[in-house]
């Protein structure tokens, strides 16, 4: 039952997640929830649910297949090298992290551009990384309080 | 030592990551499969969201938001009676251009396309929509195939540049990507037009100098590229002027289309050219002018 509840809270994650997507365009929500994971460490869970933001983040996208693997591999690299600095349920650490990921998400656009021969702009990907970089720690903070409402009449 | 096991399994990720996205990149069934997958969930996902805002915004403009309705009324009435009067006078012309075709054998330009409608249930979405797009809501199962053009009433939009069963993703005229062979509508100076991204103007490249093109000329596809049916209005000219690096003119334009505030789109399914009734046969009837009359020597 428990696992079949965090399953459910995950999905509606995810279904918000791509509503959210769809009013703001060029970010990345669903890399809250993957943040959200590695912080809890429900390795489980991650199995699925990573492979699922991968796909959709392809399918919805127009990129040739790899970018969003490129993608949240960064994510997990930074969050782990994060972790061996910081506490990680900080939401300092959360704020650094997603400077980081703000540079990573700016790097990634100026790599895999002239990989699919795409004009790269410099302004609409500076301005995508800095919206990616604010957004991360918000999200990040309502899904926190969103987890902890979730799991707090069970610990009870 | 574990420095170098690190390197060691980043670099075997590295050049597997790449030897997957160069096999991709040629073969695309990574690509097919997150379009028949991510895109179909996504546009399951967002089509009853969307009906929902739409129930919305129709409860708020139907009830609520009456301001100004007797002004506007009044306006589309005057409109309305302008268009009718603008459409006894061409229907003179559209009977004599129906004559003509029939007589010629020409079938109509738009004869070979199928008009079907779509909703918009998004812009671009993710850090991987890296062009100018919409999501709509029909896929390849219900006409929204690769390469489907879409219209509005107004002019063209784009066309469908990947698809799942139910969904599908269109490159907008206004991306880079974006190509199209296009004549000015009075002076028939082609040309291809070339998007520069959703807040600036297209450019009108290739077109020769000699040609004559107006401002405000409205830009045509010319059907060359084999992507859209001829005829189909795009831009408006902006500016015209002969090009201080090349030996072309150089030509902005505009969308006829509103490209950021699009609800409703209409794809043209292509169900294959119209051929002439009487082919291979004779003419029904003799076309041409009387044969002259035999003379007797």
């Amino acid at each position: 039952m428990k696992t079949l509840g965090n399953i459910l809270w995950w999905l509606a994650f995810v279904y918000a997640a791509i509503a959210l997507q769809a009013f703001v365009p060029s970010v990345d929500v669903l890399t809250c929830g993957v943040i959200l994971l590695l912080q809890e460490r429900d390795y489980h869970n991650m199995l699925w649910f990573l492979p699922l933001c991968i796909l959709l983040q392809e399918g919805m996208g127009t990129r040739l297949f790899g970018a969003a693997i490129l993608w949240y591999a960064t994510v997990i690299l930074f969050f782990n090298a994060g972790r061996w600095l910081f506490e990680a349920k900080n939401f300092l650490f959360v704020f650094l992290l997603s400077a980081c990921l703000g540079v990573a998400f700016y790097g990634l656009n100026w790599i895999l551009a002239p990989l699919q021969n795409i004009d790269f702009d410099p302004q609409e990907a500076l301005n995508a990384s800095l919206l990616q970089a604010v957004l991360i720690p918000c999200i990040w903070w309502v899904l926190t309080y969103a987890r902890r409402w979730h799991t707090a009449p069970r610990d009870s | 030592m574990t420095l170098r096991r690190i390197l060691l399994f980043s670099g075997i990720l590295l050049i597997l990551f790449l030897g997957m996205y160069s096999w991709n990149q040629r073969t695309h069934l990574l690509d097919d499969m997150a379009a028949r997958l991510g895109l179909e969930v996504t546009g399951e996902l967002l089509t009853p969201l969307d009906s929902l805002l739409r129930q919305g915004k129709d409860l708020w403009q139907r009830y609520f938001d009456l301001v100004n309705v007797h002004e506007e009324n009044a306006r589309l009435h005057r409109q309305v009676e302008d268009l009718e009067a603008r459409l006894l006078a061409n229907a003179e012309d559209l009977a004599e251009l129906k004559r003509l075709r029939e007589l010629i054998q020409l079938p109509p330009m738009d004869a070979g396309w199928r008009r079907l409608g779509a909703r918009v249930l998004a812009g671009r979405m993710g850090p991987n929509a890296v062009l100018d797009s919409i999501t709509i809501n029909r896929g390849y199962l219900s006409g929204g195939r690769p390469g489907t053009p879409l219209i509005t009433p107004l002019g063209l939009v784009g066309r469908v540049l990947k698809a799942s069963a139910h969904s599908a993703i269109a490159m907008l005229i206004t991306d880079p990507g974006s190509h199209i062979a296009v004549f000015t509508q009075e002076h028939r100076a082609s040309g291809i037009l070339v998007g520069r991204g959703i807040h600036r103007k297209l450019e009108v490249n290739f077109v020769q100098r000699n040609s004559t093109v107006h401002a405000d000329e409205i830009l045509v596809t010319s059907g060359l590229d084999g992507k859209y049916p001829k005829g189909i209005p795009v831009a408006r000219v902006l500016h015209v002027a002969p090009s201080d690096y090349t030996q072309f003119m150089a030509i902005t334009a505009e969308p006829l289309v509103n490209l950021q505030r699009l609800e409703e789109v209409l794809l043209l399914d292509a169900i294959g050219p119209e051929r002439p009734a009487t082919f291979d046969g004779q003419p029904e009837e003799l076309v041409g002018p009387p044969p002259p009359p035999t003379t007797t020597p």
